[in-house]
């Protein structure tokens, strides 16, 4: 066989099935929650509607990663390896929403 | 966990002792592929978030409920009273308010909804599937890839249907009724991207589901390729979460 590559993992839990059906229900309830609040605020205005939509998705993504993906139950090593980069892209999304905001203020001055 | 990597140690395609992540190469260079691909999505959405904030906040809709009438005419309709204009972002809700079969009805964000179960679901099989792998299933791990094939497949053809008649109001990556040229071109970009993605992902699982069926990872003693496959399906999942957010919820 050319694929004896050795099989190294970390322990899945027993009860691996009954978790997988509860992450399920949480993420079909946060997406109906994500869902009806978007019909509740459909006519507000403010910033911290978007984080309210945002933090649902971070959530999501927690759920995810954590439990479909596995990472929950990994090394903390490789979890810190791959969750820790991603702080780069807050940054990058504070950058890049100041530079939008002097973008639109420049569209209306000319 | 590996006991016996130093005395076999010519064998392993990981080489030098113990992996210090306890995972096998093949799936920790996915972990890695997936950030880098993270990078991009973000990239791309960071990119709409720029744009978008560069024009001013869509105009509320207060005319339209949801399950109202809509008139063939409605995009220009919207346009004249006011509420698609060159300004202002278009409210997704008025944009992307279509259901197949179901004509001349006012339903916001009802298809995309589907659209977002559907792959949650196919995202719950695939992990079952996984899951199944680790007890040498192997009926169960290709009952459960063959459901995940399915719902991978009913996603791009939702997505093909959402297209179509995005693109048969109108919409160009130059042009579009709605308001600012870059709203369809950055609808077409991110979500043709992730459609690519999806569509990559479908090919993979089809390719590992004959391997299922051939006994190629029964003989092999694990089913560590479907694991890998699963990272890559879940992560598509995941992108997803944050393309419906930021394109059809803010």
């Amino acid at each position: 066989m050319e694929h004896t590559e050795h099989l190294e993992h970390t322990e899945t839990p027993s009860d691996m099935k009954s978790q997988i059906w509860k992450t399920f229900w949480i993420l079909l309830a946060f997406t109906v929650v994500d869902i009806v609040l978007y019909f509740v605020l459909l006519s507000t205005h403010a910033m911290w509607k978007n984080w309210v939509f945002i933090i649902l998705g971070v959530v999501k993504a927690y759920y995810i990663v954590g439990v479909f993906m596995h990472m929950k139950f990994e090394k903390k090593a490789l979890m810190y390896t791959i969750v820790l980069p991603m702080v780069f892209v807050i940054f990058f999304v504070a950058l890049m929403l100041i530079e939008g905001d002097f973008t639109n203020v420049l569209r209306w001055l000319k | 966990m590996a006991t016996n990597t130093l005395t076999t140690n010519s064998k392993f395609t990981w080489g030098g002792g113990k992996s210090p992540f306890s995972v096998s190469y093949g799936k920790l260079m996915m972990w890695i592929f997936l950030l880098s691909d993270a990078f991009t999505f973000s990239s791309l959405l960071i990119a709409y978030g720029f744009i978008r904030y560069s024009f001013l906040e869509p105009i509320r809709n207060t005319i339209v409920k949801p399950f109202n009438h809509l008139s063939h005419e409605f995009v220009k309709e919207m346009g004249d009273v006011g509420l698609f204009v060159k300004d202002h972002w278009p409210s997704p809700e008025l944009v992307f308010n279509h259901f197949p079969f179901v004509h001349g009805m006012h339903l916001p964000l009802f298809f995309v909804s589907l659209m977002t179960f559907i792959l949650i679901f196919s995202s719950v099989t695939m992990v079952l599937a996984v899951e199944a792998g680790h007890r040498m299933a192997k009926d169960e791990v290709s009952k459960y890839m063959f459901l995940t094939i399915i719902g991978g497949a009913a996603f791009l053809g939702c997505q093909a249907w959402e297209w179509t008649t995005f693109i048969g109001e109108g919409a160009t990556l130059h042009g579009n009724p709605f308001g600012p040229t870059s709203f369809a071109a950055l609808f077409f970009i991110v979500t043709g991207f992730h459609g690519f993605h999806v569509f990559s992902g479908v090919m993979l699982n089809i390719i590992i589901y004959f391997n299922v069926l051939d006994g190629t990872y029964q003989k092999r003693g694990h089913y560590e390729m479907v694991e890998k496959v699963g990272l890559y399906w879940h992560f598509v999942d995941l992108v997803w979460v944050f393309v419906f957010t930021f394109f059809y919820l803010i």
